[in-house]
């Protein structure tokens, strides 16, 4: 203070002074210079100078709005109103003349205006309500700690005066007793201590509650001396303040954090939700901050108030933020180091709770939490899109070739994916969004967005941002079904019908696995004798030509030119002693968005079976050119009449011989060859083409190709386990090969005598007298003829035993192999039971 | 300005002497006014209340009881 402040607040202290006694009737008029007055100026002075800050904060309103409320509650309505009324006057009031301080004036009028009320009720109220203790030392602090010490000295005197004359005046002193003793205990009053905590609950220090970083959150500060029960109450209290630091501090680092490191969307969202909460814990605050300040409203009039708000109050209303916001420490220890899906994951998890209270906060978070994870959902779904600049979907793109699209192009996370979304639920959203990529990428068509649009429709959300949210699973899963369903069909439309997808599989069916019986025969027999020179020979080119005239030779001339052109002919890599047998196989190319279907991998298999049926139909081939030469033998038997009895002999049973192990090598290549052609590809192609139609998605496609060919490569003995099977099968073409080539031999031999035999007899007619030189040629015919019949029947032999024990141990594998339909083989080719006869027999023997 | 200024006081004044009378302070006007100016000069509300209050004892009990 100024020192004209000082002298003026002097004078006017002398005044107040002068007045207060003049107003007294003991003092009616007092002398201004009389020591007793001066004694009281001078203990007004100290008064005035023990306490130059008031104990509460400014806040005019509020002490007016307590001051009406009392009021009020007295049953004084009509005096509030007026109170309320001249205060709003009061307050009005301003510029020059008006009171400057009015908080002060009013709150002096409220302590005034108590100290006079409870002098009114006199001793009484302290002596009828001493245990009230704590709470009247906080209404009596207006008289301070100063009167403190004589107080106690009084009150003591006082009760020991009364003792003599009541005895009943024992419980009132010990109850005095306790009052003081409380009153000593207590530096600091209620009041304050709540303010105290109710800045801490904000994270701030106040006054005499710091936060203490040794034990690691807020208490009463050592040096000050209250109560054990309070100082444990006020570390209750803050233990809300150590939260709210804990939350706080996440927050905003995590807001710090942002732009420079992947907070994520999801993060951000539940930063968003915690801010929210905070700020509803605000709201709390300022209102419990406001109320401090008024008394308890009470029935009776009698009993004196103390503020509103005591630590024990203050608990109660503490109650439900903390439950919250412990909730909310929780969540942020434990989603310090996770992100999108895991983070709301991890949420969700918390949200199974069984209190409501709780549920309810939770089902709000999660809905803030989630709401950037469902809006990636949507977008995937409806539209494609993998909005998710910062990994948090639990759906993951990866740049790919197209042909790898659908395969590899985009995965599921695991660790991403929120509990709340099942497997199941997630494949199909993976796969809904595949399909909208893979149909503009792969098949470069855009009427995926009507069906979106359609499936978002039916679904009853609209295609909007926002459109879902959490604890919708229903409705999410509902979108997913909805758009899945038609989307997956609409690209199997298009795959039917813009890319023939069915048409092509057939395609490859009659190309690749030999279906088209006119085009494969002709094909054999004009690529067959080029392809029996050496690998190294052959021009891939000329396979081609041959392919080309195949084609037009043959019904497949009325195909799609498209697929027409797809056939190639592939010449594998070759050593150097291959055939072109060995090399030589058809190929066919599969466009985008087709070579989604047969990868790499599928027409290797293709090429693994089409070599394979080759083979076979070589076999089959070379068996029915065997037949070709065997059939006029009837006649070769006749012309041989002039031979030798013995030679003759050796001729007719090696011809016996020869057509005896054909018949039987034709009887299991026939039967074999029914078994792949009917039992294996037409069954396994009919089954596909069942699957097919009730295929709903392109993975139920894939699948049912896959098995497709699966069981063509299982049944056709090309399979892992049937290995041994195989081989033994290859030893039997093998040996049908080299019977074919002694076969011809032989044939070409048996020609070769007939000619010179007819020949000699031409010369024996015309030249008579030369007999003995041809009787001399003749022998030499018949010699040779004897020798290389005798040679062919021998090779004969061994074929037919190799075969026999060959197609043996065939077929004594053939019952080993799982497939049912392979025991079907077996009986065909064992119907007369001859085989498993002879193989006990030979058993026995 | 005077003229208003002082109106504006005076006013104040008896805005204030009805909200005492409310209350019941048993303050009278001259009083009210020379603490109104007392916490214009920042003083302690609460202390001037206990001034209040302990000079009104004086009324009841002795003089002595003080130091």
């Amino acid at each position: 203070m100024e020192d004209d402040d000082q002298q003026k607040a002097a004078d006017l202290v002398q005044e107040l002074v002068l007045r207060l006694l003049s107003q007294n009737p003991q003092t009616p008029n007092p002398d201004p210079n009389s020591p007793a007055f001066l004694k009281t100026l001078r203990y007004a002075f100290r008064i005035l100078s023990s306490r130059l800050t008031p104990s509460v904060a400014p806040d005019a309103t509020a002490i007016a709005e307590s001051l009406k409320r009392r009021l009020a509650t007295q049953g004084k309505s009509s005096d509030a109103l007026a109170f309320a009324d001249l205060y709003t006057k009061f307050a009005s009031k301003t510029g020059p003349g008006s009171v400057n301080n009015k908080w002060a004036l009013v709150y002096l009028l409220k302590i005034v205006s108590d100290d006079r009320k409870s002098a009114v009720n006199g001793l009484d109220s302290s002596v009828l309500l001493p245990n009230l203790g704590l709470g009247d030392a906080a209404s009596s602090l207006g008289n301070g700690f100063l009167r403190g010490g004589e107080a106690k000295k009084k009150d003591w005197s006082n009760g020991v005066l009364l003792v003599s004359k009541d005895p009943e005046n024992l419980r009132d002193i010990a109850f005095r007793e306790y009052a003081t003793l409380v009153k000593e205990e207590n530096e600091v009053t209620e009041e304050v201590l709540v303010r105290d905590v109710l800045y801490a609950s904000q994270g701030i220090d106040g006054k005499y509650v710091k936060f203490n970083s040794e034990i690691d959150g807020y208490a009463v500060l050592d040096y000050v001396k209250v109560p054990r029960a309070t100082r444990i109450m006020v570390r209750m209290l803050s233990e809300l303040g150590w939260l709210f630091r804990k939350v706080k501090t996440f927050i905003s680092e995590s807001m710090d954090r942002f732009p420079a490191e992947e907070v994520g969307t999801v993060g951000q969202a539940f930063c968003a939700a915690l801010q929210d909460e905070l700020s509803d814990y605000y709201k709390l605050l300022a209102v419990l901050e406001a109320q401090a300040m008024n008394p308890i409203p009470l029935v009776s009039e009698s009993a004196s108030s103390s503020n509103y708000l005591s630590l024990r109050r203050l608990s109660v209303w503490f109650a439900e933020p903390m439950v919250k916001m412990r909730l909310m420490a929780v969540l942020v220890d434990k989603c310090k180091i996770l992100r999108g899906g895991a983070m709301a994951g991890a949420i969700h998890l918390h949200a199974q709770h069984g209190d409501p209270l709780v549920h309810e906060f939770m089902m709000n978070l999660l809905r803030c939490v989630c709401s950037p994870l469902f809006e990636m959902v949507r977008s995937w779904v409806l539209e494609g899109e993998l909005e998710d600049t910062f990994g948090e979907f639990f759906i993951v793109g990866q740049p790919v070739k197209v042909d790898l699209l659908w395969r590899e192009g985009y995965k599921l996370h695991p660790g991403m994916l929120p509990s709340f979304i099942s497997p199941s639920l997630a494949q199909k959203i993976l796969r809904t969004g595949k399909s909208i990529n893979f149909l503009r990428v792969c098949c470069d068509d855009h009427g995926w967005a009507d069906a979106a649009s359609e499936a978002a429709a039916a679904s009853g959300t609209t295609t909007r941002r926002g459109g879902l949210g959490y604890g919708e699973t229903d409705a999410l899963e509902h979108l997913v079904t909805e758009a899945a369903k038609r989307i997956d069909k609409h690209l199997l439309d298009v795959l039917y019908k813009r890319y023939k997808f069915k048409e092509h599989c057939l395609a490859i069916k009659r190309y690749l696995l030999l279906g088209q019986g006119d085009f494969v025969q002709y094909l054999m027999d004009i690529v067959g004798p080029k392809l029996s020179e050496p690998a190294n020979n052959i021009s891939s080119f000329e396979l081609a030509g041959f392919l080309e005239a195949a084609i037009r030779a043959s019904n497949a001339q009325y195909d799609d030119r498209d697929m027409l052109d797809r056939l190639r002919v592939k010449m594998m890599p070759h050593g150097s002693g291959d055939r072109g047998w060995d090399v030589f196989s058809l190929e066919y190319e599969a466009r985008v968005p087709l070579d989604t279907v047969f990868t790499e991998s599928v027409l290797s298999k293709y090429l693994r079976v089409f070599n394979f049926l080759w083979k076979l139909k070589r076999v089959e081939h070379a068996l029915i050119g065997i037949w070709k030469t065997m059939k006029p033998n009837c006649i070769t038997s006749n012309s041989f009449v002039k031979l030798q009895t013995s030679v003759k002999l050796q001729l007719l049973s090696a011809l016996r011989r020869c057509q005896v192990l054909w018949n039987e090598m034709n009887h299991f290549v026939t039967n074999f060859q029914y078994y792949i052609m009917f039992e294996v590809l037409e069954v396994s192609w009919s089954n596909f083409s069942k699957e097919m139609e009730a295929a709903k998605d392109l993975d139920d496609l894939l699948a049912a190709h896959e098995k497709y060919l699966n069981a063509i490569v299982g049944k056709s003995l090309l399979g892992e386990q049937s290995q041994t099977i195989r081989k033994s099968l290859f030893v039997l073409f093998e040996l049908i090969l080299r019977f074919r080539s002694h076969a011809d031999r032989l044939y070409e031999g048996i020609y070769e005598l007939q000619i010179r035999t007819k020949e000699s007899g031409r010369e024996r007619n015309k030249t008579q007298e030369s007999s003995s030189w041809i009787s001399e040629g003749r022998k030499a015919i018949t010699q040779r003829a004897g020798e290389f019949l005798q040679s062919m029947s021998q090779d004969m032999d061994s074929i037919a035993k190799e075969y026999t024990s060959s197609l043996d141990g065939f077929l004594s594998l053939l019952p080993l192999q799982q497939s049912v339909d392979l025991k079907f083989l077996f009986f065909r080719l064992d119907f007369t039971e001859f085989y498993s006869r002879l193989h006990s027999k030979g058993k026995e023997s | 300005m005077d003229q208003e200024a002082a109106e504006t006081a005076r006013e104040s004044l008896e805005l204030v002497f009805r909200m005492s009378n409310i209350l019941e302070t048993g303050l009278d006007r001259h009083t009210l006014s020379v603490l109104i100016a007392l916490c214009d000069l920042g003083l302690n509300p609460e202390a001037l209340a206990a001034v209040v209050k302990e000079l009104r004892q004086e009324s009841g009990t002795n003089h002595g009881s003080l130091r």
